[in-house]
């Protein structure tokens, strides 16, 4: 199988690829027009600023051509929120595959730190990418902590999708919010399941594994 | 499990209930509702519902005399509401010893003020009392229909970070009709995460079971109790072996926090560990590729490798180490030691570090913090501090402990956090190595008076300290080297641990 990853200027590409190679999986890091129509997975990973990456993508064409894509392509983290209309990050124009606008978080107590960083937990899970997932982790010990029964995964983010059609699981920090979305062949995490253990490693597998 | 809550209504200092919210239509079912409070104590109920009749109709709080005699005399986690209307009703109620209060009218009438409560109390001690008649919100002691239809009432509070709803249906309560459970999964369809409150309607054991089967997280039950409808065997009830009743911090429902974080920390010298380890099934001990891999197998959160070599070829040694962990390790790991520049920081993160640590270089030159900031984001950017509880006060240490700065923990810290550093790592000398817990009041003065997230290190003895750390100290995360390395603790039995002291953790 040949997955290609969005060569751009977002950060820390690197460890995607590493969690890919972990999978049995060596990925193509291109931005080559005729690679990624061709390969059958295609992964839009990102870290960074939401303006500064979407001036570099529409330099480079890639905006149009990832609209294109008609494989499953993997949006994560950023790469979820450039697949958004608009992004409240620099006031950008996205991509415009999910119907939805990013907003910033805006800490309502003390305890809400932003950037959101570190394991929380996956809610309403609707997407194959989850399949094998919604009965991981330990059952309950604790009648009082219902979430121990959803998996956990790693967030590092200051800017959010609100809860809309296209949410394929939910997150809740200050406020639910889309934690993965999914349309048509479009899938993607704002979470990054190349940190988040055993459970993020299932999360790539089963993207691998979709059917096309 | 459902959570159960049992109901006391005051009317005179009496246990009563209405019927559809109808003053005249009450029944006294006990004189003495502290003594009915002890009853559900001794039945093994954890929590309890008080409203202030008398409070809601003449629209401040009544009632508390009564609230504190129910809290001096049992260990239930109260929450009080009827009639708050003001600060004062609050602080009376809290200091009646109330773990919450629920407030239903001034959300409808004045939800700027019920906003200013929530940012100044949190949502742990918050209930929004939503009482609904024919889809509509109903104010002061169900006397009036708002004009307020419940959905867009609660999205706008949800949207705020209300995260405890007591929805109670009225043309339902104390009718014994069953409850409004069409309404309930209604609510919880569209608020997954809020710990929503079913109140009014329940008539029997069934009523509870079949609120419990449809993932309503807790139930309000009272005139069925008293007229003896309820059976308690078939209820799941608290365990009673559980850990002391919750404090208000403690609050069960906090649900929408990030897990603590537990991190084990490896002293790296020329591509190995330093410090003995206990774990066995390990090729090579001193290889801390296979360490932090068997710490990532066992649930460790996160991972920090110290680079405690002197010279500059060994560097590139650890760089090669910290490209192996890239590889082979799949949670997120901080690099440190050595890190005087910001070449080191783009060396280590282009190798595939998460995040940096820093320490003794940003004392020096604290401008290295906004510099990694501004380059790389604040995220990866943790600012270490050793530091010293000095008799004039906690001092920050440099070069490992053995130089003493003028600077002061609290003043650097923030210093810090406003010059970009997205973490704080504190070590407390006085507790390092003594296995006897954590700092906890330097961590929670840290917590309270910063706010990014701060790592607790230095002192970790026991599983107890751990639990402290996060709740005296209200860390967000615990490091510590030896009690892992020497396989004192196993990280799974210290997951379990916090998780069953009610502290949320990935499990």
């Amino acid at each position: 199988m040949q997955v290609a990853i969005v060569k751009y200027n977002a950060g820390n590409i690197y460890s995607v690829v590493n969690a890919l190679r972990r999978l049995g999986v060596e990925p193509l890091v291109t931005d080559d027009k005729e690679q990624l129509l061709g390969a059958d997975r295609v992964v839009f990973p990102g870290q960074g600023e939401a303006s500064g990456c979407m001036k570099y993508l529409r330099e480079h064409k890639l905006d149009s051509l990832i609209k294109d894509l008609r494989q499953p392509v993997l949006g994560i983290c950023v790469g979820q929120q450039l697949l958004c209309r608009h992004s409240e990050e620099g006031d950008t124009d996205c991509i415009g595959i999910f119907d939805a606008d990013v907003k910033r978080f805006h800490p309502q107590r003390h305890e809400d730190k932003v950037p959101c960083m570190g394991w929380n937990s996956l809610h309403q899970m609707r997407s194959e990418l989850f399949s094998g997932l919604a009965e991981a982790g330990t059952p309950a010990t604790n009648h009082q902590s219902p979430i121990t029964n959803h998996p956990y995964v790693y967030f590092v983010h200051s800017f959010y999708v609100p809860l809309c059609d296209h949410t394929a699981a939910t997150a809740n920090y200050i406020l639910p919010y889309s934690a993965a979305m999914h349309k048509d062949n479009f899938y993607a995490c704002q979470f990054h399941p190349e940190k988040s253990g055993p459970v993020g490693e299932r999360i790539l597998r089963n993207f691998l594994d979709l059917r096309q | 499990m459902i959570e159960l809550i049992p109901a006391i209504d005051l009317i005179d200092g009496k246990c009563v209930r209405l019927t559809k919210g109808d003053y005249d239509c009450k029944t006294v079912y006990n004189e003495d509702p502290v003594a009915q409070a002890k009853e559900f104590e001794r039945l093994g109920f954890k929590r309890l519902h008080v409203v202030d009749l008398d409070g809601a109709k003449s629209r401040h709080v009544v009632n508390d005399h009564v609230l504190r005699a129910i809290t001096s005399a049992t260990n239930l986690v109260v929450d009080f509401g009827g009639g708050i209307k003001t600060e004062a009703d609050i602080e009376k109620a809290f200091s009646a010893g109330a773990a919450m209060v629920t407030v239903g009218s001034i959300a409808v009438t004045k939800p700027e003020l019920f906003l200013s409560w929530l940012d100044k109390y949190g949502a742990e001690r918050l209930i929004l009392g939503a009482d609904v008649r024919g889809g509509k919100v109903s104010i002061n002691g169900w006397k009036e229909d708002s004009q307020e239809d419940l959905l867009p009432f609660l999205r706008r509070y949800v949207e705020h970070g209300v995260s405890n709803v007591l929805c109670t249906e009225i043309s339902k309560d104390g009718t014994l009709a069953g409850p409004a459970t069409e309404l309930y999964k209604r609510i919880m369809a569209e608020y997954p995460h809020i710990n929503l409150i079913a109140s009014g309607g329940v008539s029997s054991t069934d009523d509870i079971l079949a609120l419990q089967h449809e993932g309503i997280p807790s139930v309000v039950f009272g005139k069925a109790y008293y007229e003896g409808r309820i059976d308690i065997n078939r209820l799941p009830m608290p365990d009673s072996n559980a850990a002391s009743p919750l404090t208000p911090h403690q609050s069960p429902i906090t649900n929408h926090t990030l897990a603590k974080r537990i991190i084990p920390c490896l002293d790296v010298k020329n591509g190995e560990t330093v410090k003995g380890t206990n774990f066995v099934n390990l090729r090579s001990a001193g290889d801390p590729v296979e360490l932090g891999k068997a710490y990532s197998d066992a649930g460790a959160d996160e991972l920090v490798f110290l680079d405690i070599t002197a010279s500059f070829e060994e560097r590139k040694t650890f760089t090669e180490m910290v490209e192996r962990v890239a590889r082979e390790i799949n949670i997120p790991f901080t690099v440190g030691g050595g890190i005087n520049e910001l070449a080191d920081v783009e060396r280590l993160l282009h190798a595939g570090a998460d995040k940096v640590s820093i320490n003794s270089a940003a004392l020096r030159r604290p401008e290295l913090i906004n510099e990694i900031a501004s380059h790389f984001g604040s995220q990866v950017c943790v600012v270490a501090i050793d530091a010293r509880n000095d008799s004039d006060g906690w001092h920050c240490y440099v070069k490992g402990g053995r130089q003493r700065t003028e600077r002061g923990l609290f003043e650097w810290a923030k210093e810090a956090e406003q010059r970009g550093a997205g973490e704080i790592l504190f070590t407390s000398m006085d507790h390092d190595g003594v296995k006897q817990g954590f700092a906890n009041d330097a961590l929670s003065r840290l917590s309270e008076s910063l706010s990014i997230p701060i790592i607790a290190s230095g002192g970790a003895g026991s599983m107890e300290h751990f639990r402290d750390a996060f709740t005296l100290g209200k860390a967000d995360a615990a490091l510590a080297a030896s009690v892992f390395h020497f396989g004192e603790i196993a990280i799974p039995d210290l997951k379990d641990y916090l998780s069953k002291e009610n502290i949320n953790v990935r499990l």
